[in-house]
């Protein structure tokens, strides 16, 4: 064949002429999910299959010893294994492991065993850690290094310029991940050279990091299955303990194991949102500009570091700052990702700072934040969220609502910044046949963005099809490789692999009709499920008539990441309002808005979900959420959904979600930003309603009553 | 769950055999071998957190007539304690007549809850303390000989009526029967006996601190009657909680006045989640009395509802809530 | 294993109440209703003391299930969630477990047209009952008014609650098809969603309850 120049690289059409992105699409696994016929990791039922269940170590640290024998005597009970002994490190460390016929044998053998327990000194909050004499939970001690960012002399020299200075200790809680699904594996083998471990996971590949080593095979060996996933919000990578405990008896027993964790497993030893201890000092010139800050933070993240976004502070500007960030150990499990690491807790700490100094000079908290922002989309944004939730009518602007009858109604704003680029990694497969079915298959997996839909809307795009036309196949580790889903990368990496395979197949068909249309490859269009000359009405193919010139081999090409498709670095500005009963300490959020920018929207409805579903857990953190763990006893006090509370309907106000539709650029990932600013604009919201200021989440009503000055 | 022998009589009579012929000396209320089922949705937790172990449940649902929720002709009303929630907070007459008990049933758990477990249930729940909760503390009400609620977090126990232990009593329909008069009707091998509701509760230092009631052990609440409300009588339940979805409350008021010339010439006022009782506040009655509706005489009642209160370090919050909830309550009874 | 019913057959034998019911016509949708009917029929006193049912260890029970018998074998414990996930061939897994104790919503089925969490249910006491699971409301193919409406506004994001919250509003929509706003939120307010779809369950609520009232399907 003659040498060809490479089809040139894909570039996303111009919006107004898109047909199928930048649409509401409603999701293509819909069907499955609201049918209850998706089948997730927790569904997966083999034959032969066993449960399996681990046990948990009830205290923070503790030596134990273990007797499996009486498990093993259970009826039922065909496995059972030690995962550790000696010294634990963490509240809820795995210990041992057991599987049976049933989940009420495995829930019997569990109890069978002998967990002998001697108490050790431990530290599961703050206090009990940074204690003189308190016990190690950290490998060298319980408080890290301090990083240190900006000199703390400028810093404190542009406060005592200042003309209104704010000082105050902002903390919040451990939050959990409280994924529906709870972490766990379908560990499928029976001897021989292959394996299939199905798995609740943000990475289909990260599977075969771990399993096939616990299995001893090859990772070409085991085939990782991810169908659907019910909820991970950065909690999900690779096997944990549990895949491994799983995979141990799958390999003993020869019999396919399935393991998910209970629910109060999943509470004490599944990961959660590092807590935060925040104390700021700022000041502001009169004519409301900010000018130094001063901030020492402490993460609490278990036995790990937990997160903080360090260097500067928090999106706002100041003339000079210093921010001092260290770690402090628990003897609780290790924080994990979680939707937006640090950034909720660093939001919510500077938005509040923010409020309160505007409230201290007087002036309007939204312009006092938009003189604040550098970056003009900001303001933008601003203004868009504050127009919709009625600010320019609303009439405490810089003090709070003068209260009827003990009930004060309030707004408040926060914005938020996240990254939400892509990068290399994703390869897609896009393939035609003769029959006219168009399938794009990779390896990816969903977790609940909706990424089986883009993958097919974008090949559907490109091909001037329907979105049903095109199927895609995800969730299977023999597909073409994916990266894991973290940091809101997977869109930015993920759609321009899809893109760019589909653009480089539609090049390659263009070429093989060209020649059967007798038409000019370039004047080939694709469009409403036909393709024609367009400038010859006359030579067109349906769909199915240009498929059938495919010999049966079909037509295929593998799309590879290409950078100039996505973009990074997104926006966002939130706002509350909410109704404080000052008698009783009652806060209703009565409705949120949030502006999001996001480059090219692929699914403009999924987009809104995401917002949605951002704003929803910010209201819940804000709100409700708090890890209880007694420092008496070191018992996991809310282990349980009942007690750990999230947000359920009645919880939930009204919701805005709004696009921003001048951002001109490919496409970015915004799902962590949208999670980011809700506590803070609801805490500024319940200050301006009735006066009281809260800095310690979750916002309850003992806090309220509190911040009021009812509480005795 | 532990698995146990599931019996179901179709009598009374053959419940009330089997209770009585169990394994002598073994409780019902801690870790006894034997458990009464009915719609179940406190005691399968209570099973699955290994609180209670029993060998043998003994299933009231098989029992005919135990769900029946009638007006007399007096207008005296008579709930079967198998009675759903559901079925309460819907039937019509109840909501007609006797409204604050149909607001107490609707603000109950959930609905699918409410669709299964019953009047009876709902009264004989045991507390949500979660040092109760929690298998590995043996706390005073599980025979251990503490209450760590008392030096914990103890943020959402009593601060009326605590000690030596310091639970609330998480009924929503126990402060709206109180408040309502109501009776309850237990049986046992000697036949009926009935009790006033205000006391079938019993405080931790009245009888034994592993129960909340004076129900015997071969003895079944089969029903609970509200005599006809006296004449002008007009009642509400408000129930606080943290989250307004799906919660037990912080704390509740169940409030009911008569007017009669512009002056309030009877009232009962009981509040929930604040004691280890329904919480009968004779004071506030009293401050209400002869007073007219508005702001002065709510304040006061309020006041009434928690004198004495003994918060521990971290439910002080309690007082002014109950303050405030009675306040509410009362307005809103104004405005209807 | 060691099964010791008294009565042999652990299920309703011909003169059993449940069974009797069904000859006398008197199962009604309502489990409230057939009980308070059988009140005056047997009466309290009705069967000798001695004749009780008794179970333990694995037992085959029958159950109607989406309309059709089902034998499967559970022991006393067994809860109905567990009976439908783990017990039944085929099993019927569109109801999740999720916290096991009655406070998420995700195990949401029928018995009798009532909602119920299915985890807080011992199977063995719902013979005679009707059950109804996600999987008998539709199919992918033949979606449910409901379920097409919570496709149409994207009330689904990873899923693992979707179920729970469309039976649950279903059960609301049943009880008044012209639920609105405020009678959907509290007909789901004892379902959790984490991933934050609570807005477009109540946009696709609302559009199914004004169709339902309509008088469509």
């Amino acid at each position: 064949m003659a040498e060809r120049k490479p089809p040139s690289a894909a570039a996303w059409p111009p919006r107004a002429e898109l047909t199928v992105l930048n649409h509401d699409l409603p999701r293509v696994d819909g069907p499955a999910k609201v049918s209850g016929r998706a089948r997730y990791t927790h569904d997966v039922r083999l034959p032969g299959m066993l449960y399996a269940r681990v046990l948990c170590c009830p205290l923070p640290c503790a030596e134990v010893t273990l007797d499996l024998a009486p498990a093993r005597k259970i009826p039922g009970v065909e496995g059972v294994i030690e995962l550790m002994t000696g010294k634990t490190g963490y509240l809820g460390q795995p210990v041992a492991a057991v599987a049976a016929r049933t989940p009420e044998q495995a829930e019997d053998g569990l109890r069978a065993i002998v967990l002998t327990l001697v108490p050790k000194p431990w530290a599961v909050d703050h206090a009990q850690a940074t204690a003189e004499g308190a016990p190690k939970a950290g490998r060298n001690g319980n408080v890290s290094k301090e990083n240190v960012a900006g000199d703390a002399k400028d810093a404190e020299a542009a406060i005592a310029g200042a003309d209104a200075v704010v000082e105050a200790t902002y903390t919040l809680p451990v939050q959990h991940h409280a994924c529906l699904e709870t972490h766990g594996v379908v560990v499928d083998y029976r001897g021989g050279d292959q394996a299939t471990v199905y798995c609740s996971t943000q990475g289909t590949f990260t599977v075969l990091d771990d399993a096939p080593g616990e299995l001893g095979l090859k990772s070409s060996q085991v085939t990782a299955i991810v169908d659907h996933m019910g909820g991970g919000f950065g909690s999900k990578f690779g096997i944990g303990i549990e895949g491994k405990a799983a995979c141990m008896l799958s390999k003993q027993l020869g019999k396919p194991v399935h393991l998910m964790f209970d629910r109060a497993d999943e509470f004490v030893t599944a990961g959660n949102r590092s807590g935060s201890r925040q104390t700021l000092r700022a000041g502001a010139s009169r004519d409301g500009k900010l000018l130094g800050f001063v901030g020492d933070v402490t993460k609490l993240g278990g036995t790990g570091g937990g997160s903080f976004p360090g260097g500067r502070p928090y999106i706002y500007s100041f003339e000079k700052s210093c921010v001092r960030v260290r770690s402090v150990y628990t003897h609780t499990d290790s924080a994990r990702a979680m939707r937006a690491p640090g950034h909720p807790q660093a939001s919510f700490a500077m938005e509040s700072l923010v409020d309160e100094l505007a409230a201290k000079l007087a002036i309007d908290p939204l312009e006092f934040r938009k003189r604040n922002l550098k970056d003009p989309v900001y303001r933008r944004h601003l203004d868009a969220v504050a127009r919709e939730i009625g600010w320019p009518d609303h009439p405490n602007k810089t003090a709070p609502a003068a209260l009827a009858d003990g009930i004060g109604v309030g707004i408040g704003f926060a914005v938020s910044t996240w990254g939400g680029g892509g990068g290399d990694g994703c390869e897609v497969d896009v393939r035609i046949d003769r029959d006219g079915s168009v399938v794009a298959s990779v390896g990816t997996q969903d977790l609940g963005t909706g990424v089986r839909t883009y993958v097919a809307a974008i090949v559907a795009e490109e091909f001037g099809l329907p979105l049903d036309a095109v199927v895609a196949r995800i969730g299977d580790s023999r597909l073409a490789s994916a990266t894991p889903s973290g940091g809101s990368t997977t869109t930015a990496s993920l759609a321009p692999s899809v893109k760019n395979g589909a653009a480089k197949l539609r090049g390659m068909f263009a070429e093989r009709l060209a020649k059967t249309m007798g038409v000019d490859e370039a004047r080939l269009r694709f469009a409403g499920g036909r393709v024609a000359d367009e400038q010859d009405a006359k030579k067109s193919l349906s769909w199915q008539q240009a498929c059938a010139v495919l010999g049966q081999e079909g037509l295929s090409a593998r799309g590879t990441h290409q950078s100039d498709l996505a973009a990074n670095g997104i926006h966002g500005a939130q706002a509350a309002k909410v109704r404080v009963d000052t008698l009783t300490g009652r806060i209703e959020v009565l409705k949120m808005v949030c502006m999001q920018d996001c480059g090219l929207p692929l699914n403009r409805m999924a987009i809104r979900s995401q917002i949605q579903g951002g704003m929803v857990q910010a209201l819940s953190y804000g709100l409700l959420e708090e890890r209880v763990i007694d420092p008496q006893s070191g018992w996991a006090l809310n282990a349980n959904l009942e007690d750990y509370k999230i947000a359920h309907p009645l919880e939930i106000p009204e919701m805005v979600a709004l696009v921003d539709d001048e951002d001109a650029r490919g496409v970015i990932g915004l799902a962590e930003a949208t999670v980011i600013p809700g506590h803070g604009a609801i805490a500024n919201a319940v200050f301006n309603a009735c006066g009281a200021r809260i800095r310690d989440l979750p916002m309850t009503p003992d806090k309220v009553l509190a911040a009021l000055g009812k509480v005795g | 769950m532990k698995a146990f022998t599931l019996k179901n009589p179709t009598s009374l009579a053959q419940a009330i055999e089997i209770l009585g012929a169990r394994t002598q000396g073994a409780a019902r209320g801690s870790h006894g071998k034997l458990q009464v089922l009915a719609g179940g949705q406190d005691l399968l937790t209570e099973m699955k957190e290994h609180l209670v172990e029993p060998e043998v449940l003994v299933n009231l649902k098989g029992i005919g007539g135990l769900d029946a929720i009638q007006f007399d002709a007096q207008g005296a009303l008579s709930i079967g304690a198998l009675a759903t929630l559901t079925s309460l907070e819907e039937h019509e007459g109840v909501r007609s007549k006797l409204p604050m008990l149909a607001e107490a049933a609707r603000s109950i758990a959930s609905p699918q809850i409410r669709s299964v477990g019953t009047v009876g249930g709902n009264l004989c729940q045991r507390p949500r303390c979660w040092y109760y909760r929690n298998e590995h503390a043996k706390c005073l009400k599980k025979g251990g000989s503490e209450c760590f609620s008392y030096s914990g977090l103890n943020k959402y126990n009593a601060i009326l009526g605590g000690g030596p232990s310091y639970i609330v009593h998480p009924s929503d329909l126990a402060p709206a029967l109180v408040a309502l008069e109501a009776r309850a009707t237990l049986r046992g091998p000697a036949g009926e006996r009935e009790v006033p509701l205000e006391r079938f509760f019993t405080l931790p230092t009245e009888g034994s601190v592993l129960r909340e009631n004076v129900l015997a052990e071969d003895e079944i609440l089969v029903r609970v009657t509200v005599p006809a409300p006296a004449a002008g009588m007009r009642g509400t339940y408000l129930k606080f909680k943290e989250r307004g979805s799906f919660d037990f409350a912080l704390a509740s008021v169940a409030v009911g006045v008569a007017i009669e010339g512009g002056k309030i010439s009877k009232a009962r006022l009981v509040l929930g989640g604040v004691a280890p009782i329904p919480w009968r506040a004779p004071e506030a009655e009293a401050a209400l009395v002869g007073q007219a509706m508005g702001d002065t005489a709510w304040k006061a009642a309020g006041e009434a509802a928690v004198r004495g209160a003994e918060p521990l370090a971290h439910n002080a919050y309690k007082v002014p809530l109950a303050k405030g909830l009675v306040f509410r309550a009362l307005q809103s009874l104004s405005r209807a | 294993m060691s099964r010791t019913s008294k009565t042999g057959d652990p299920n309703p034998s011909p003169l059993s109440r449940r069974n009797f019911l069904k000859g006398a016509g008197g199962v009604a949708t309502g489990g409230v209703i057939a009980q308070g009917l059988l009140a005056g029929t047997l009466g309290e006193e009705g069967a000798a003391a001695g004749d009780v049912e008794e179970l333990s260890g694995e037992v085959e029970i029958a159950l109607e299930i989406n309309g059709e018998p089902r034998k499967v074998k559970v022991e006393p414990r067994t809860t109905l969630l567990g009976a439908l996930r783990d017990r039944l061939e085929p099993p019927l897994t569109g109801a999740k477990l999720v916290c096991d104790r009655g406070q998420c919503g995700a195990c949401t089925v029928h018995v009798d047209g009532r909602p119920a969490y299915a985890c807080m249910l011992l199977a063995v006491d719902l013979r005679g009952r009707k059950i109804r699971t996600i999987e008998g409301l539709g199919s992918p193919a033949a979606l449910a008014p409901l379920q097409a409406s919570f496709w149409k506004h994207d009330a689904s994001m990873c899923g693992f609650c979707t179920p729970g919250f469309v039976m649950a509003i279903q059960a609301c929509l049943e009880k008044n098809p012209r639920a609105g706003l405020a009678e959907i939120r509290a007909g789901c307010a004892g379902n959790a969603c984490r991933c934050g779809t609570q807005p477009q369950i109540f946009a696709a609520a609302l559009e199914a309850a004004t169709q339902l009232s309509k008088g469509g399907k």
